[in-house]
C-alpha cells in the first residue's frame, strides 16, 4: 500500500495524468481504500505541489498539469465516495465554485476533494461562477453550504454579493455559506456576513462538519 | 531630431508612469476599458499624455496596453471597439500631445501589452493566433505615428517572441520588450517560470533592440533585477517597477511609495548600468517630476 500511497504522490507532482489516471483505476481494480489513497496519495501530492509553488520552486505550467493530474484521479475515483451517493450517510450537499471574474481553481478543486472523501455530497460548479449560479445551484440541490473561493482581491466583493443574493431570494436561513482563498480572512468573513472562513482545505471540512446537523 | 536608439546611447531615457490610476482618478468608471477612452474621452487622455510630458518624460506610452483584439474580446463583453481604430486613435491622441507640447525631442511608444490568454499547459493560446492579434495592433500603432513599440508586461517569453516578431513584419521602429517577474528565494522569474537569462538569450536572438522589466515588483526589489540583466547582455535596459505594494481600500488598489524613495532606486538602477528607467502601477507625474530632478543632477 505505501508504494502505492507514494505513487499516486509522485505521479501529481510529475503531473502525469495518464498515470495518476492509471494509478485510480488501479485502486478500484485492488479494492484499496479510496478514501486512504486519495488522503494519503493524490492530495499528499498536490500539497507538495502546491507547496512547492509558495517557496517558488514551480510554476504555473507545473501548477497547472498537478491539477489535471488530480482533477483525472478524482474522476475515476469520485463515483466511489459515500458521499457522492447522497445517501443517509452523507454528511450534507456543499455547492462550491470559484466567484465570477476569477480562474484560480486550485485550491477550490482541493477543498471539494477533501470535502467528498469526508462525506459530502459536493456540486463543483467550476470557476469564473455567476453569483447568480451559486445561490439557483444551492437553491436547486437544497444544499446546506455554498463554499465560494476568491484568490483576487477584486472578484472577493462577489462573496458578498452571492450572501446578498441569498438573502434577497430568502434563502439565507437555508443555506451556510463559507469563503476561502489567498486574500480572504476570519475578518473578511465576518464583515461580509458569511457563516466562516476556510484557509484550506482540512479546515473546510473541519468548518463543514461543524456546523452540520 | 536623433531616433531613439542613437538618444538612448547618449543619455539615460525617462519613460513616464502609470496610466491605469491617472484614467480612474481621472473618472474612468468600473465597467469601462481603459483602452476604450482613446475613443470616448481623447480630451482626458490627453491631458494625462501632457501632464508626464510636463513632469520630465521623454517617452510616453500610447493608452493600448490591453488593446489587441483578443484582450478587447474579454474586457469588452458588451462589444469591442474596432482594434485597428482604437490603436490609431490612440498613437493620434499621444501624437498630438507630444507635437503640442513645448518642448521638442521626446519619443511616441506604442504599448502593447499581453493578450490576456496563456499558451498550453495553462491555456490554448497558440503562436499564430498571438502574433496575428499583436501584429494588427502593431500595424495600427505604426499607422498612428509611433516612433517604437514598447512590449510590455509579458509573462511568457512565447508570447513576448510573438510579439516582437509581429512588430518586425510591420515596422523597422525600434523594439523594446519588458518582461515582468516576481522576485522568489532562487531568483527572479515570470509566473511560468521565465529567466531573466532566457529572456536576455531569446529576446535579443528575435532582434529586440531594449530589453528590461516592469510591474510585479517594487522599485526597491528591482534593483538586483538591473544588476543581473546588466551581467547578462550589453543590449540597452529599461526598468519601470511598481510604486510599491498594492492596498485595497474599497475595491481598488492603493500604492503608497514616497516619490523620493522611488526616485533614488531609480537612480541605482542607472548607476548599475540601466539605459532607461521608468514607471508602472501607481506612479503618476509626481513620480517622474523626481526622478526627473535626479537625471538631471547627473
Amino acid at each position: 500500500m505505501k508504494e502505492h500511497l507514494d505513487n499516486c504522490r509522485q505521479a501529481i507532482i510529475d503531473g502525469d495524468a495518464e498515470r495518476s489516471e492509471a494509478l485510480a483505476r488501479l485502486t478500484l481494480e485492488k479494492k484499496m481504500d479510496v478514501l486512504e489513497v486519495i488522503e494519503k496519495g493524490f492530495v499528499e501530492g498536490i500539497r507538495e505541489v502546491g507547496r512547492l509553488w509558495e517557496e517558488g520552486e514551480l510554476f504555473l505550467p507545473e501548477l497547472v498539469i498537478g491539477a489535471d493530474a488530480m482533477k483525472k484521479a478524482m474522476d475515476v475515483l469520485q463515483p466511489s465516495l459515500e458521499g457522492g451517493k447522497g445517501g443517509k450517510d452523507s454528511l450534507g450537499h456543499v455547492v462550491i465554485g470559484t466567484i465570477e471574474g476569477d480562474i484560480h481553481d486550485i485550491g477550490k478543486t482541493l477543498v471539494a476533494t477533501m470535502l467528498s472523501a469526508n462525506g459530502f455530497e459536493v456540486t463543483d460548479l467550476g470557476a469564473d461562477v455567476p453569483v447568480a449560479k451559486f445561490v439557483e445551484t444551492a437553491a436547486d440541490k437544497g444544499a446546506d453550504w455554498i463554499a465560494v473561493s476568491a484568490l483576487l482581491t477584486t472578484t472577493m466583493p462577489g462573496q458578498r454579493k452571492v450572501i446578498e443574493q441569498l438573502k434577497a431570494k430568502s434563502l439565507r436561513s437555508e443555506v451556510k455559506v463559507m469563503v476561502g482563498g489567498a486574500p480572504c480572512s476570519a475578518e473578511w468573513a465576518s464583515e461580509i456576513g458569511a457563516d466562516g472562513y476556510a484557509g484550506d482545505a482540512v479546515a473546510a471540512v473541519a468548518l463543514a462538519k461543524g456546523k452540520a446537523g | 531630431m536623433s531616433g531613439f536608439l542613437d538618444t538612448l546611447k547618449e543619455k539615460v531615457l525617462l519613460f513616464d508612469g502609470g496610466m491605469g490610476s491617472m484614467l480612474i482618478a481621472a473618472g474612468l468608471g468600473e465597467g469601462e476599458a481603459p483602452d476604450e477612452w482613446s475613443l470616448t474621452r481623447p480630451d482626458l487622455l490627453a491631458d494625462i499624455h501632457t501632464r508626464y510630458l510636463e513632469a520630465g518624460a521623454d517617452v510616453i506610452q500610447t493608452n493600448t496596453f490591453g488593446a489587441t483584439s483578443i484582450k478587447l474580446a474579454s474586457s469588452c463583453r458588451g462589444g469591442a471597439p474596432d482594434t485597428a481604430e482604437l490603436n490609431i486613435m490612440a498613437a493620434e491622441v499621444a501624437r498630438r500631445a507630444l507635437d503640442e507640447f513645448i518642448v521638442g525631442g521626446r519619443f511616441l511608444a506604442g504599448d502593447i501589452g499581453p493578450t490576456g490568454e496563456f499558451f498550453p499547459p495553462m491555456g490554448l493560446l497558440t503562436a499564430d493566433r498571438a502574433r496575428e492579434a499583436f501584429r494588427e495592433q502593431a500595424a495600427a500603432l505604426e499607422k498612428g505615428g509611433v516612433d517604437l513599440f514598447l512590449i510590455e508586461t509579458m509573462y511568457d517569453i512565447r508570447e513576448a517572441v510573438e510579439a516582437v516578431r509581429a512588430v518586425r513584419e510591420v515596422s523597422d521602429r525600434p523594439v523594446v520588450c519588458e518582461l515582468t517577474m516576481d522576485r522568489k528565494k532562487k531568483g527572479y522569474f515570470t509566473i511560468v517560470g521565465d529567466t531573466p537569462a532566457k529572456a536576455a538569450e531569446v529576446l535579443i536572438a528575435e532582434g529586440t533592440d531594449v530589453i528590461g522589466a516592469n510591474c510585479s515588483i517594487t522599485s526597491g526589489e528591482m534593483i538586483d533585477l538591473a544588476v543581473e540583466m546588466r551581467s547578462l547582455t550589453d543590449a540597452p535596459l529599461l526598468f519601470q517597477p511598481n510604486a510599491g505594494l498594492p492596498e485595497f481600500k474599497d475595491g481598488c488598489a492603493v500604492y503608497r511609495q514616497d516619490p523620493e524613495e522611488f526616485a533614488g532606486d531609480l537612480m541605482k538602477m542607472v548607476e548599475a548600468g540601466a539605459d532607461a528607467v521608468g514607471g508602472c502601477c501607481g506612479t503618476t507625474p509626481d513620480f517622474i517630476r523626481a526622478v526627473r530632478r535626479r537625471l538631471d543632477r547627473m
